[in-house]
């Protein structure tokens, strides 16, 4: 009877919102008189700082100052559509249709630009919001200028609109098969856990958690890791502790209230070493991919690898709880059935290799 | 009854048993303490009973009849922020802000009756109570470590930003 320590890692691999087509986000900007820039997307923040890194993309792809832009999402009903905030599409799809938006505002800007400077609009490009001709900066206009100009002397509104979308697949109607990318960016985590076991109790503690992520680029580093340290505790949950039905599909022991779900408190926090690799994908706005939902996926299978290179023994279940870790210990100390030694383990078994995929026996046809 | 809420005394009109989670919500309108578990479990409804961190939930408003009661909303004002908040703001402590409420009346506790810096293991003890699921707790216990140490205010890895320019309406037609 002894503590045990163990290092177990799991990879994992994300596909960024729901793909092929039907998962729209939408974005609508428009410029105020004096050149503030109002953002109505669809995409809600829900603590997650899509806010953020949606102000974030439009002063980048506008090239206004970050304090330009106001971002409203305060309401569904007459905000622009987005399916939801899941599937790590945030960034990924509502990201790109306020970029899509933001370059449309863009060339209204440069357009009215154009006219006010009488310099073509291939000529001028918008540095930290004023146009300048490229190569004479000299002649420039600042972007409230130009929104000013439109407002009261064009009578236009600058505005842009645009749909994230990925389009409808072709279908080939002689095979009936449908040509797809299967996904649209793909992003790629790895996780390596140190746990301790207890073989007496059954108890597992998580005591490092090392967290690679591949996020395409990182908008926001400090929302990456945000992002990254709540999965990692989340992921410590479905690995160790969260169980809503621990005999499923049977109700008992169900848990009726708050006490009896067990998610991590401060006290269960692992020492975390979080690395972001960014690996751009072309399809991202500005190169990046997904942080969100993928975050919490990595732990569970990383914990159960530990507790295998711990005790030896697999927990096939999530949560390991203290009583699946004993189960297992005392299935691999006493294999018996109806009384007897007998051994089957299938990670250990090397099954027979069989000439015809195991159909029969040839000639054996009465 | 009678409370000293954020240092404006109030005459209490709800049943002696009403937990004082309810009178300050309902009836006061003060709603920076959450309704969250409601069995004492999660932390969010914390707020200072004559400068102790209490869990308003299970508080019975008659058992605190004249007491002073601040929340987050006696701490500081959005333009100027308690350093527990100010850290808060800055180390992005708050995902989806539930908990955030309690955690900072309990952090502004722990980090006066300590009166300097506290370590992570006081954070841990004094904290431990608190459930948030969104942030994994490593930035709530930094901001705590560095609001203790007076932390706050501009950051070196953030630009400066320079005087605000009158905003003007260019352009107009007159």
């Amino acid at each position: 009877m002894a503590k045990h320590r163990g290092r177990g890692f799991a990879t994992i691999e994300y596909p960024t919102g729901m793909n092929q087509n039907g998962d729209p986000s939408q974005a609508w900007i428009k410029l105020k008189p004096d050149g503030r820039v109002d953002v109505f997307s669809g995409t809600v923040d829900i603590g997650q700082g899509s806010k953020t890194v949606h102000t974030q993309i439009v002063a980048d792809a506008l090239g206004v100052p970050y304090d330009w832009v106001t971002m409203d999402n305060t309401n569904t009903d007459s905000s622009a559509v987005c399916t939801g905030t899941f599937a790590s599409r945030g960034t990924f799809i509502g990201g790109n249709a306020v970029r899509l938006a933001a370059e449309r505002v863009r060339e209204r800007i440069i357009d009215i630009a154009s006219k006010e400077l009488e310099i073509d609009p291939s000529d001028l490009e918008i540095e930290n919001g004023e146009v300048i001709a490229k190569g004479a900066p000299q002649k420039k206009i600042g972007i409230p200028d130009v929104a000013g100009a439109a407002t009261y002397n064009y009578g236009e509104l600058i505005s842009g609109s645009s749909t994230a979308l990925k389009p409808f697949a072709d279908v080939d109607d002689s095979t009936g098969q449908v040509e797809i990318e299967p996904h649209s960016a793909i992003s790629y985590a790895a996780c390596v856990a140190d746990v301790v076991v207890d073989d007496e109790t059954g108890e597992v503690v998580v005591e490092k958690l090392v967290q690679v992520y591949d996020v395409g680029r990182a908008i926001n580093p400090t929302l990456v890791e945000g992002q990254i340290e709540g999965g990692a505790i989340m992921g410590l949950g479905l690995g160790l502790t969260e169980n809503s039905y621990p005999y499923y599909p049977s109700p008992e022991n169900r848990g009726g209230e708050f006490g009896a779900y067990l998610g991590p408190a401060l006290h269960d926090l692992p020492e975390l070493d979080n690395v972001i690799i960014e690996n751009p994908s072309e399809d991202g706005p500005f190169g990046a991919k997904a942080i969100g939902e993928m975050a919490n996926n990595a732990q569970p299978p990383a914990i159960a690898t530990a507790i295998f290179d711990a005790v030896g023994v697999w927990v096939t279940e999530m949560p390991a709880t203290p009583e699946r870790v004993l189960e297992a210990l005392e299935a691999k100390r006493e294999p018996r059935r109806d009384g007897k030694r007998v051994i089957f383990d299938e990670h250990i078994s090397v099954r027979t290799v069989s000439s015809n995929g195991g159909e029969g026996f040839l000639g054996v046809d009465a | 009854m009678k409370l000293t809420v954020n240092g404006i005394e109030q005459e209490i009109f709800s049943p002696p048993l009403t937990p004082l989670l309810h009178v300050l919500r309902d009836e006061l309108d003060v709603t920076s303490p959450k309704a969250g578990c409601q069995q004492g479990g999660c932390g969010t409804c914390t707020v200072l009973i004559d400068g102790e961190p209490r869990r308003s939930c299970l508080t019975a408003v008659a058992a605190v009849d004249g007491s002073e009661i601040t929340t987050l909303e006696g701490l500081g004002e959005p333009e100027q922020l308690s350093p527990v908040q100010a850290a808060f703001h800055e180390r992005y402590a708050a995902q989806c802000g539930f908990c955030t409420p309690g955690m900072v009346v309990a952090a502004t506790a722990l980090i006066e009756r300590k009166g300097g810096p506290v370590e992570r293991d006081e954070v841990l003890e004094a904290l431990g109570g608190h459930y948030c699921r969104c942030t994994g707790y490593v930035k709530i216990v930094d901001a705590v470590m560095a609001a203790s140490r007076g932390q706050t205010g501009a950051r070196e890895d953030e630009p400066e930003t320079g005087e605000e320019a009158p905003v003007m309406i260019p352009g107009s037609p007159a």
